[in-house]
């Protein structure tokens, strides 16, 4: 079946950054939020991502029009009704998802594919609150979803082969190259970007090094485009934390505890790029900002 | 015989339809924003009716049937049934080394047309897809497909090939290509005709200039060389496209604003040439209207943008060792008199003469813009891709009847 209209639920920076690149590919997109005013403050948010690639020569204003006029914004959950593709991209706890689920599953044509771009939760748990079990799949794309070209396409104990390969050319037409991976909290990204982000917390807080050098060291030493304390930032450090405990509780190993220094940073909300400051500080364009800043 | 004539783009669909008996074009028409519930389509009947509707339009094959009602209908149709439709001919953008000219589609092709993707990622992905809608729309018709590389492929060795190690020719087929050809054949063949000197010897400069522009050295009918390269970028200052620079510029500028691959390449492809110099708009007719206002920065532009033309015919007046005609076309070329005026007035060394009366005369016609005693006559011949597709079209499929 060929996808052309997209639906995405929810309108943080997940959903926002996957609408703005689907459509920038040619897609229509119906973003679902939870009220008018969050809607509006998601629609100046893709104002300003395109704006700021216009700023870097990538679009022109016209191309910027054309994309912005691909997503239509909308409160209705029944507007699904039209979308060919769902993707639920919101951070929420288990309960919430597969209450979604089900009520997307009697919205959504009886072929729809029901995506989830967790990378923590259970897609099975997800698939098994709808009748459409092998129709549901995981889609894990990651951050900065504008940039990084590899998505995680994850089955769930039930999805059907045909799904995964739909979903696998799907993600081809994003430009992207898709990874097949079993169900398993943090699949391959998510497991392995946690211990590292952590092991930078302790090193932090050891007070081996700066935030600043650790993040130059391992930027340099292992041709990083970014570091590790600034890719927390980037992820937003609120959603680094949920990762960190949920893998935590899934495997019950030491080296996926949260570090104390993340937490305290959360409960100062200072969560990252976006509110301006996390490891790091960052202007409103979420550029990092020349002087100071680092948490010592 | 009658030929349909298409020209797939990503969401576009131009189409002609000409019957090949009197080259009379029966129907044009253009589909815009496939894919889209909005998508328009205009159908238009020369001297005759005109339609225009806005309607879902999800992809090509659908864009293509709405083509064929509206060429059946019984209303402001011109033919009773699809079936009456002997061909379709394709414009194709790129057929790298594989095709030196027009060829009849078949499963070989189609694959051959795959591989040439990576060449022009933009451009070919929906060509094919438009020679794919046409089989399904239209079973059972001989489609052909015309390349804008073709022409050129008659250039030597020694202007096609880059000074960079010959591992990248070898491995990526690295080297110039050129495009436009369909139009610069076309413009050259009728300047053979037209020029009074036995054809073989003739050497011909062919400006193509649109959006999109490029100039060919044309000897004896065969392209020995042309302006755009490895992609349409090199060459020229076109409408938002940079054409000829250091190459060096490019990594310094994306060291310096700290730019990703693809951004750069927008911004020579997008944000460039006219429209990016001038900073007011990438469209000729405008940064004319704004330099008669007085505005510098239009005035500036023109004149780089007639400077680089004019080198480009001086190294190719030197390449072919002479000129006998210079031959402007394209929406530019055939309508700015201000642009040709000024090339024109710099090119006395050639012994160009221009006749300003003739060249500032408005006219839909082929004509001879130089006075009769110029030793280089100049030329502007509206260019006619459609009808060089559809007459390559009907020669193959005459071929493949005997």
């Amino acid at each position: 079946m060929s996808v052309r209209i997209w639906g995405i639920v929810g309108t943080g920076q997940m959903g926002r950054g996957i609408a703005e690149l689907v459509a920038s590919k040619g897609f229509e997109v119906v973003m679902v939020g939870r009220t008018p005013t969050e809607l509006e403050h998601a629609r100046q948010c893709l104002d300003k991502a395109l704006q700021h690639q216009i700023d870097h020569w990538a679009i022109t204003d016209a191309e910027k029009r054309v994309i912005l006029a691909r997503i239509t914004f909308t409160t209705d959950l029944t507007k699904l009704v039209e979308a060919d593709f769902v993707l639920h991209a919101m951070l929420a706890e288990i309960e919430e998802d597969k209450q979604l689920f089900r009520t997307l599953d009697q919205i959504c044509q009886k072929d729809v594919i029901l995506a989830s771009n967790t990378s923590t939760l259970s897609i099975t748990e997800m698939a098994a609150a709808t009748y459409r079990s092998d129709r549901v799949i995981g889609c894990h794309f990651v951050t900065p979803y504008t940039k990084t070209r590899v998505v995680e396409v994850v089955r769930g104990l039930k999805t059907a082969n045909e799904t995964v390969a739909e979903v696998m050319a799907l993600v081809q037409q994003l430009d992207r190259t898709g990874v097949e991976v079993y169900e398993s909290t943090g699949y391959v990204t998510t497991r392995l970007i946690v211990p590292l982000i952590n092991e930078a917390c302790a090193v932090l807080m050891e007070g081996v090094a700066s935030a600043e050098d650790i993040d130059t060291a391992m930027r340099l030493g292992y041709e990083m485009a970014r570091g590790p304390l600034e890719t927390a930032d980037r992820i937003g450090l609120e959603t680094v934390l949920v990762m960190a405990e949920r893998l935590w509780r899934e495997y019950g190993e030491l080296k996926y505890r949260p570090s104390p220094i993340l937490r305290k940073l959360v409960r100062a909300g200072n969560v990252g790029a976006e509110s301006g400051e996390g490891f790091f500080k960052y202007d409103p364009d979420g550029h990092r900002s020349k002087s100071g800043g680092a948490v010592r | 015989m009658k030929i349909l004539v298409l020209n797939c783009g990503s969401s576009s669909l131009k189409y002609q339809f000409l019957n090949m008996e009197t080259e009379q074009v029966l129907a044009t028409g253009l589909v815009q924003r496939i894919g889209m519930d909005d998508a328009i389509f205009e159908y238009k009947v020369p001297g005759g009716k005109e339609v225009k509707e806005v309607n879902s339009i999800l992809d090509h094959t659908t864009a293509i049937k709405r083509m064929l009602a509206a060429l059946t209908s019984p209303e402001y149709g011109v033919i009773s049934d699809p079936s009456e439709i002997n061909a379709v001919g394709h414009r194709v953008v790129h057929g790298g080394e594989a095709f030196s000219g027009s060829v009849m589609v078949n499963d070989e092709v189609k694959q051959t047309l795959r591989a040439l993707f990576d060449l022009a990622p933009l451009h070919n992905p929906p060509n094919l897809t438009g020679i794919l809608a046409a089989e399904d729309a239209i079973p059972g018709k001989p489609q052909v497909a015309v390349f804008d590389t073709a022409f050129h492929a008659t250039m030597p060795r020694t202007s096609f090939l880059y000074a960079l190690p010959y591992a990248m020719y070898k491995r990526h087929k690295v080297r110039r290509y050129g495009f436009h050809g369909t139009s610069h054949r076309y413009v050259s063949e009728r300047a053979a005709a037209l020029i009074d000197k036995p054809a073989d010897q003739l050497k011909l400069i062919t400006c193509h200039l649109g959006n999109g522009s490029s100039v060919a050295a044309v000897v004896g009918g065969k392209s020995v060389d042309t302006s755009m390269g490895f992609t349409p970028l090199e060459g020229l200052i076109m409408g938002t496209r940079s054409g000829d620079l250091d190459p060096g510029a490019i990594f310094y500028i994306m060291a310096r604003e700290e730019l990703s691959m693809s951004e750069m390449n927008s911004m020579l492809n997008k944000h460039s040439g006219m429209r990016g110099v001038s900073g007011i708009s990438g469209d000729m007719r405008q940064i004319e209207e704004e330099m008669a206002k007085g505005e510098p920065r239009a005035t500036e532009t023109f004149e780089m943008a007639e400077y680089r033309l004019r080198k480009y015919i001086g190294a190719y007046a030197a390449a072919m060792n002479g000129v006998d005609a210079i031959i402007f076309t394209g929406g530019i070329g055939e309508n700015s008199n201000l642009l040709r005026g000024a090339v024109c007035e710099h090119l006395t060394y050639l012994g160009v003469e221009l006749d300003e009366g003739i060249n500032n005369t408005r006219s839909k016609q082929e004509r001879l813009i130089s006075k009769p005693t110029s030793k280089v006559q100049v030329w502007v011949i509206p260019t006619n891709e459609e009808l060089v597709i559809a007459r390559d079209t009907k020669e193959l499929v005459e071929q493949l009847g005997k």
